[in-house]
């Protein structure tokens, strides 16, 4: 495998957060990027920091109405209890003076990398200040304003007519923004692997979710039981990714890191290891080259434990993309420029000890379960996709 | 809220007791329904579903069930003087009533007057709308003890950490408070990625919390 990758980051990225005490802590970015750093994983790649998006870029899939409110609360104007309707303000979505600006510039940084492997200028690209997929239309909601993927994809379909973009996301949460803004389109396949949302914010995904009129079949989604482990995860992506994937033959896949299903991650129910974020990686990498020529963005996304998860899973996605092999001990001085600072003792390998994470009493049972979920979810949706791409689908309409 | 009115179909599809079967059963698929209220002269006679429809004639692939459904009319197969809801009937006593007979619709009327219909997916689709589960959120389970004041106590814990409630359900199912006591199960619909920080006050505060439950490991 070969091709060009790069990173695209700044400084300015980082200006995406909410302040001390909220889970969205930018300072992960920043501890990424060092860590990548002083692995020397950096060395003789270049780094990229794309224009911010435009208002005209972020209209593809947002309201103005919205949009102008997002601008509003940044300047301190706006009824609260308005913006609140839109998902302003709170404390998940809280206002800060500059949201408006922050975070279209990380929409502008998604953008600028599914432009820059477009063109051919790049192969693959790293952008992990994205990945904000909740945010709606019309709505701030789970931590995102703005949606990086969503106007990436809406632009990327208008300069390049008759792409088609294969959007893989593996957050613990549900990437219900990205999925409802291209619900209907059988040019965009989303695919959700996350922690079922019986229980669990946004609370969708569930395997009856599948599209509307012409995308019927070109929204997946595979719930998995809380508790589930490292072994059942990487099995169900295995069965599950390549397959829809191969089937739907995208010319690009824009791919969600979270990293939030770890086992030490504060929000969620998970039990996964470094090894779920060494394996996803690598496989995407992979699919890429076999079905799209390599090109293959890959964003950020969720992860909350911020000191010993985040920079760990997020430099093996930028060793995986970079074609580079992951050293196995986390450098000296990275642990003790962050060791005070860090409430929890930071790890001094890059990888999980197994060890460290004996699997439940449950575990038989979460891992039938999903195995079931993603037997029933493959009969029910490859067929959708393969009927489209055989050469008569074009006829479609009303009687399929 | 939580009216019929709120939950039925106004435009209602509606055939004559002179309809044949095999215009009933097109407009069913046309229509993608499974129910026709039967309208005499602006009256209601009966109801017809597709399943009276189908099981009145000969079976799939005999050849004459053709001209069978052709013969059959509305008036032969329908249900006859059919439970009917009102519009400012509470949707639970129209689930209620569709639970009891087995039966998948009532026509809605007022003063006679056909107005809508309500079906069991329009009542499904209430209940998605009342527990909010269209709406983002994280679902929280907490028993809180059975007696005034309680659940107030839990919902201003929520109103103090600045999350919003997108539903409250509380019903009449008991469960022990930790000490033994009595109380009831709570479930909250709340509009955060992070109900961990409630949680944890909610049990201090003397709460049970059922869901999240503590991370194993």
């Amino acid at each position: 495998m070969s091709g060009r990758s790069v990173v695209v980051h700044g400084r300015s990225l980082e200006d995406y957060g909410f302040g001390e005490g909220h889970p969205f802590n930018p300072i992960r970015l920043r501890m990424t990027m060092e860590l990548c750093g002083s692995l020397g994983l950096l060395e003789g790649y270049d780094s990229f920091e794309p224009e911010p998006a435009t208002e005209a870029d972020l209209l593809t899939v947002h309201s103005l109405t919205y949009l102008r409110l997002v601008q509003e609360a940044g300047r301190g104007v706006g009824d609260t209890a308005d913006l609140l309707q839109y998902g302003i303000g709170g404390s998940d979505n809280p206002v800060t003076p500059h949201v408006h600006d922050a975070c279209a510039r990380v929409v502008g940084a998604v953008l600028g990398a599914c432009r820059m492997v477009m063109s051919g200028e790049t192969t693959h690209a790293m952008c992990i200040s994205g990945g904000l997929h909740h945010a709606r239309r019309s709505r701030a909601s789970g931590f995102c304003f703005y949606n990086d993927a969503g106007v990436a994809i809406a632009r990327l379909k208008e300069e390049n007519p008759v792409i088609r973009v294969a959007y893989v996301d593996t957050d613990a949460h549900h990437g219900d923004g990205v999925q409802w803004m291209f619900y209907d389109d059988p040019d965009v396949l989303t695919v959700s692997m996350h922690e079922s949302g019986r229980y669990l914010f946004p609370g969708t995904g569930g395997i009856e979710e599948r599209g509307r009129d012409g995308g019927i079949g070109y929204s997946v989604n595979a719930p998995l039981e809380p508790f589930t482990d490292d072994e059942s995860w990487i099995s169900c992506f295995d069965a599950l990714v390549p397959e829809v994937l191969r089937a739907f033959a995208p010319d690009i896949i824009i791919s969600q890191n979270g990293c939030d299903a770890h086992a030490l991650d504060p929000l969620t129910h998970l039990r996964a290891t470094t090894r779920l974020y060494e394996h996803v990686p690598k496989k995407i990498h992979d699919l890429a080259h076999e079905l799209c020529d390599g090109r293959w963005v890959a964003t950020g996304g969720g992860g909350y434990d911020i000191w010993r998860v985040v920079p760990r899973a997020w430099t093996m996605l930028w060793a995986a993309l970079s074609h580079q092999e992951l050293p196995e001990k986390v450098p000296q001085d990275w642990t003790s420029r962050r060791a005070e600072q860090s409430p929890v003792e930071l790890p001094f390998l890059m990888r999980d000890d197994p060890l460290d994470y004996p699997p439940i009493d449950r575990a038989d049972e979460i891992s039938t379960r999903n195995r079931k979920t993603v037997e029933d979810l493959l009969e029910k949706v490859l067929p959708l996709i393969e009927e489209r791409r055989t050469p008569t689908w074009r006829k479609r309409p009303d009687g399929c | 809220m939580l009216l019929v009115r709120d939950s039925m179909s106004r435009e209602v599809v509606a055939v004559s007791p002179e309809t044949t079967a095999a215009q009933a059963l097109a407009l069913c698929r046309e229509r993608r329904i499974r129910h026709l209220p039967v309208l005499d002269g602006g009256r209601l006679v009966g109801v017809v579903s597709d399943r009276d429809l189908r099981s009145a004639t000969l079976v799939l692939g005999d050849p004459e069930r053709a001209a069978a459904l052709e013969r059959i009319r509305a008036m032969e197969v329908m249900t006859r003087e059919p439970v009917t809801a009102h519009p400012d009937d509470p949707v639970e006593s129209a689930a209620n009533a569709m639970r009891e007979r087995w039966i998948g619709c009532l026509p809605v009327l007022d003063d006679d007057e056909l107005v809508g219909i309500i079906t069991s997916s329009d009542v499904m689709e209430a209940l998605v709308f009342l527990v909010g589960a269209h709406e983002p959120g994280s679902r929280l389970e907490i028993v809180v003890p059975d007696r005034p004041g309680t659940l107030a106590g839990a919902a201003g814990i929520f109103g103090e950490l600045g999350i919003n409630i997108v539903s409250v359900a509380m019903g009449s199912r008991r469960e022990e408070m930790p000490d033994g006591s009595p109380g009831r199960a709570v479930v909250f619909r709340v509009d955060t990625v992070n109900p961990g920080r409630a949680t944890g006050v909610l049990e201090q505060a003397g709460y049970r919390v059922l869901w999240p439950p503590t991370i194993p490991v």
